[in-house]
């Protein structure tokens, strides 16, 4: 499939989903009562306008935004079996976000999505204190393994030592989008305007497919493009793990999906990811919205159910 | 003549306001002051302790957050309220169906909703009040403050009056002073309850004695063997989760025999789900039964 066809059949699938979002639930309206619930004082606005409309929006934000910040990670370090994960932002964002919950017990979860933001963004800081700017792409991606191992063990550390805990922070750790609504959508929004800054630099990783060396004889820095995309994506996976918690896989099979499916031109790419992020989310919360209501399981464990197979399968064809 | 007509209808329309205006009751709640203007009629609970509250002054939920397992709900709670509405798990209440029941009050529990707590409100007055982690006392005055805003504050009195003369009389039928230990056991851990846990307290009120552990800055503690064996209560008292559980395990090692409880054979299973879930008046009133059966029938 080339991009001509991708685009105008995702975004037909992003519609599609959409609209599915707030047709069907624990409580399933028709499109009719969907219209009506949109103005206020009609009887299903809490449930369309307040609930599952801003809820569709942060889907397909933090769907696309993870997505990117996959085909970002996975362009610079080229390895595609990288993801968001191996600079550890993510588990840096859910040690911070499982140290407030078990030792701030009385505090507010207001301030959650700022503790976990700022986890994730100091977790890169601290990677990129190790390697410096100068390091190679593979010792980038080896630290970061080992560091988000290492915020792993302290997780599961915590959780150990302190059991009681143990319910809301695997809650959060699994990712979820149930009860985030407007304000959490306001707080996400500012964090895109990253998005035309990757947009723009697809050009330049074009170019560095081509290899450090050649990148460098065509004009490009490899180390000030790594830097700089690898920053992009460190603040929107953040800042969307922040919101949401950490929504497993998604980094990682969205952008490799896409690559199958347009190809590996970041012009391209970097779109058309956002697009199959935002469309996996948006199934996956569909899905554990639906599967067996009124118990709504987090969409992380959808998207993990899809995303653990299709990593299996992509390791044993690699071999 | 006119001006002291229309005296007696100002009187009259002050009158009225005051009447509508005195149904508003006022309570403090984990968040502050909560007022709600009328009686409520469909109330929805996201905490089976809050259903607990209800039913003990007759009061019906029509939506309770039960896990869509209706059987978690105390048995006696069933009894009394009949059927209801399953609004999805505690952890993660479904808000559509919530709104869908078009509540008058809703009753959350600040340690697991705090986070949707706007939400809530945008569907009906929202009470929040601890449940989870709560202690016993605690659990009692959350119920004085349901019982008021639901407009059964003579009868909510009443019942927590009644529900300390029940555990009175429990409390004068177990000895004094016995090591009691409430554990709660799946297959491959032990959690023990200690004092600051529900369980805890109910034992603490029926004069029964919790065993001293060495750390106590948790409500609910896993524990190894060893540990059980330093802690070593008279009484163990466990709530198994699963079946066979660790308590199966252990009983083939060696420490085990040293345990007092297990040589003495003073190990009783009880329902885990009305120990470690349920809390409340009633919730209270069960487990107390259940330690007098334990203690009577040995």
């Amino acid at each position: 499939m080339n991009a001509s066809r991708f685009f105008p059949l995702g975004l037909a699938l992003l519609l599609i989903l959409s609209i599915a979002n707030l047709v069907f639930g624990a409580v399933s309206l028709s499109l009719e009562q969907v219209w009506q619930g949109l103005s206020v004082g009609s009887e299903q606005h809490f449930t369309v306008y307040e609930y599952r409309l801003p809820r569709i929006f942060l889907a397909i934000l933090v769907g696309a935004g993870l997505a990117l910040s996959g085909a970002l990670v996975q362009g610079v370090i080229r390895n595609p079996l990288a993801s968001p994960d191996v600079l550890g932002v993510s588990h840096g964002a859910g040690l911070a976000a499982v140290f407030y919950m078990t030792y701030f017990a009385g505090a507010s979860t207001d301030w959650l999505p700022e503790v976990a933001l700022a986890g994730g963004l100091v977790a890169a800081l601290i990677l990129w204190w190790l390697c410096g700017a100068q390091s190679s792409a593979i010792k980038l991606a080896i630290t970061g393994v080992a560091l988000a191992a290492f915020w792993a063990s302290c997780i599961d550390f915590l959780m150990l030592t302190k059991p009681l805990e143990i319910n809301n922070a695997l809650l959060w750790l699994t990712g979820s989008l149930w009860g985030r609504g407007w304000t959490q959508l306001q707080a996400l929004l500012p964090w895109f305007l990253l998005v035309p800054v990757a947009l723009g630099l697809s050009k330049y990783l074009n170019l560095l497919d081509l290899g450090d060396d050649s990148a460098t004889s065509l004009g490009v820095s490899p180390q000030v493009l790594r830097l700089v995309s690898l920053a992009i994506a460190v603040a929107l996976t953040a800042a969307c793990v922040s919101i949401c918690g950490p929504i497993g896989f998604l980094g990682l099979v969205a952008p490799h999906l896409t690559r199958k499916l347009v190809g590996g031109r970041h012009q391209a790419l970097l779109p058309a990811t956002m697009l199959t992020g935002a469309c996996l989310l948006l199934a996956a919360d569909l899905a554990a919205r639906t599967i067996d209501p009124p118990i709504e399981l987090p969409a992380g464990i959808l998207t993990a159910i899809i995303g653990a197979p299709y990593f299996l399968w992509l390791l044993l064809r690699m071999k | 003549m006119l001006l002291s007509g229309l005296k007696r209808v100002g009187i009259l329309l002050i009158g009225v306001l005051l009447a509508t205006s005195s149904y508003a009751v006022t309570v403090q709640d984990s968040k502050g002051t909560f007022t709600i203007e009328e009686t409520p009629q469909r109330i929805v609970v996201l905490e089976f302790s809050f259903a607990d509250a209800l039913a003990s002054v007759g009061v019906k939920p029509i939506g309770i957050a039960d896990d869509k397992d209706k059987s978690r709900v105390l048995p006696e709670v069933r009894d009394i309220i009949g059927d209801w509405q399953s609004v999805g798990t505690r952890s993660q209440p479904s808000l559509e169906v919530i709104a869908s029941l078009k509540p008058d009050l809703i009753i959350a529990d600040i340690s697991r909703h705090e986070a949707v707590y706007d939400d809530l409100k945008k569907i009906a007055p929202t009470l929040i009040l601890p449940s989870r982690r709560e202690t016993y006392e605690d659990n009692l005055k959350a119920a004085a403050i349901i019982g008021k805003a639901v407009g059964k504050e003579s009868e909510m009195q009443a019942r927590l009056a009644q529900h300390e003369t029940i555990m009175s009389d429990f409390a004068s039928k177990l000895p004094n002073n016995a090591l009691v230990q409430f554990a709660v056991a799946r297959a491959d851990d032990l959690f023990l309850h200690t004092d600051d846990s529900y369980a805890g307290g109910v034992i603490s009120r029926l004069g029964l004695q919790m065993p001293k552990t060495e750390r106590d800055d948790t409500a609910s503690r896993q524990t190894s063997l060893e540990q059980l064996l330093a802690v070593n209560p008279e009484y163990l008292i466990v709530g198994h989760y699963t079946q066979p559980s660790i308590i199966e395990k252990w009983q083939s090692e060696p420490l085990w025999s040293v345990l007092q409880a297990a040589s003495n054979e003073h190990i009783y299973s009880v329902n885990p789900n009305i120990w470690a879930r349920c809390r409340g008046v009633m919730a209270a009133e069960h487990m107390a039964q259940d330690l007098v059966n334990i203690f009577t029938e040995q």
